[in-house]
């Protein structure tokens, strides 16, 4: 599977981190380091746990990087689903009674304003990068739409995705099945 | 839809897709999402439909703005990546090598939650903090009894982290890659309460880490003090320090 962006090759820099290359860790890090802080940071929501998780991610894929199978999925993938899944035991073990610091709340409002300036209708702003997941998206109603986002991008559990969408909790939880039904069939 | 938990038969695909999908998504409560790490490893349709979401899911990651972490965050990771050695293993369920066994336990220093204090808060916060955490952490080999950060004294940034397993035995271990002008050295002394002076415990270099006996030296006590400063290449000509703090620490006892 091509891994985008650029022509970073994460196949081959997972490779060299398994067979004990520093530098090669150091530039996947350098390629992908502010992006996997932004993912981390959404649903950790708060700054500095955000900087352990990929501390965290980092050391994970450093001494984990001979488990990486392709024949599983791509590297870069790999490599985000390393930094989602140790955010995500974290919010979830916490009970998620996640306290936001105050510079992280100010940038989460900030951010919340310029989407609903941009867009009344949609929190998220999908765009063509999505590819085919975009068009399948689309094809959801709004509100199933934005169930997956916000679980997805911000870490949501299902009640406090009720909690954003004003809905009852267990349409939430069906609205999220279906979601997921309809965006396997779309994607296939 | 019915809760495929503690159902042993096997579910449809549909079911177990959904299962995947949310285990991606992240909307499992913690308990249904621990069954579903406890299962990946053993369940290859699972394994499979787990690795089809995140495929499916990945590009939504562009979603989230890009943050540039700070310069310390390498720093840190750097350190952390030397004490642990990548895995010779094609599978994660191969059986450990001889050479493996400085395996990836997470020390006390990587634990969550110490750096956040340090970058945070004042230094004696930090220690305390630091020294809460410490005995929350995972059994490790010898908890270090004491501990010290040394700080910068100017902008309290910390530069290294003194861990003392025993009274008799102390490791110096670098945050980052002190600068260092090409003609001095930087030399470590400590002075207890009492002591008429600091005693040198030697050059250090910068970035590597250090393990120093203290078998010349009374036991470590609380509130000792221990400091970096820049000497000539060869350290103080007169066993004392003589140029400038540059990383300045106390210890402090683990509970």
């Amino acid at each position: 599977m091509p891994d985008t962006p650029g022509d970073f090759d994460y196949e081959a820099a997972l490779a060299a981190c398994a067979a004990g290359d520093r530098q090669a860790m150091h530039r996947l890090y350098q390629q992908e380091g502010a992006r996997l802080l932004g993912v981390a940071l959404r649903i950790v929501r708060q700054r500095a746990l955000a900087e352990d998780i990929v501390h965290d991610a980092c050391v994970n894929i450093w001494t984990r990087a001979a488990s990486y199978d392709p024949r599983r999925g791509s590297a870069r993938g790999w490599i985000y689903s390393v930094v989602r899944n140790l955010a995500l035991n974290a919010v979830r073990d916490a009970g998620r009674h996640v306290d936001v610091d105050d510079t992280t709340k100010q940038a989460l409002e900030a951010d919340m304003s310029v989407q609903a300036h941009h867009e009344v209708e949609e929190t998220f702003a999908l765009n063509a990068s999505l590819g085919r997941l975009q068009h399948c998206l689309e094809a959801l109603d709004p509100a199933r739409r934005n169930c997956v986002l916000h679980a997805y991008v911000d870490g949501c559990s299902h009640g406090e995705i009720a909690e954003r969408l004003g809905a009852p909790l267990g349409t939430v939880k069906a609205w999220i099945r279906r979601s997921l039904v309809s965006l396997r069939e779309c994607m296939a | 839809m019915t809760d495929q938990r503690n159902t042993p038969s096997t579910p449809s695909p549909e079911d177990l897709s959904v299962l995947a999908g949310e285990y991606v998504l992240g909307t499992l409560p913690a308990a249904e999402r621990q069954g579903v790490q406890q299962r990946l490893p053993g369940d290859k349709a699972l394994q499979q439909a787990v690795a089809e979401w995140e495929a499916r899911l990945l590009p939504l990651t562009q979603l989230a703005e890009p943050i540039s972490p700070p310069a310390v965050l390498w720093a840190r990771i750097d350190q952390s990546l030397r004490a642990a050695s990548p895995q010779q293993t094609a599978t994660p369920v191969a059986p450990p090598r001889a050479e493996t066994k400085r395996k990836p336990s997470v020390r006390w220093w990587d634990h969550l939650g110490l750096w956040r204090a340090l970058a945070g808060s004042g230094f004696a916060m930090a220690a305390v903090l630091a020294a809460v955490l410490v005995t929350r952490t995972a059994p490790v080999a010898a908890p270090p009894q004491f501990m010290v950060v040394l700080v910068a004294p100017h902008d309290k940034a910390p530069g290294w982290v003194v861990q003392a397993s025993s009274p008799r035995q102390i490791s110096l271990i670098p945050l980052g890659m002190a600068e260092v002008p090409a003609d001095k050295a930087l030399e470590f002394w400590t002075k207890a309460d009492g002591w008429s002076g600091p005693v040198s415990l030697g050059l250090v270099q910068p970035g590597q880490p250090l393990q120093i006996p203290l078998d010349k030296l009374p036991p470590l006590q609380p509130n000792q003090l221990f400091e970096l400063t820049l000497e000539p290449p060869t350290g103080s000509p007169i066993g004392k320090p003589t140029g400038p703090i540059q990383f300045i620490g106390r210890a402090v006892k683990v509970l």
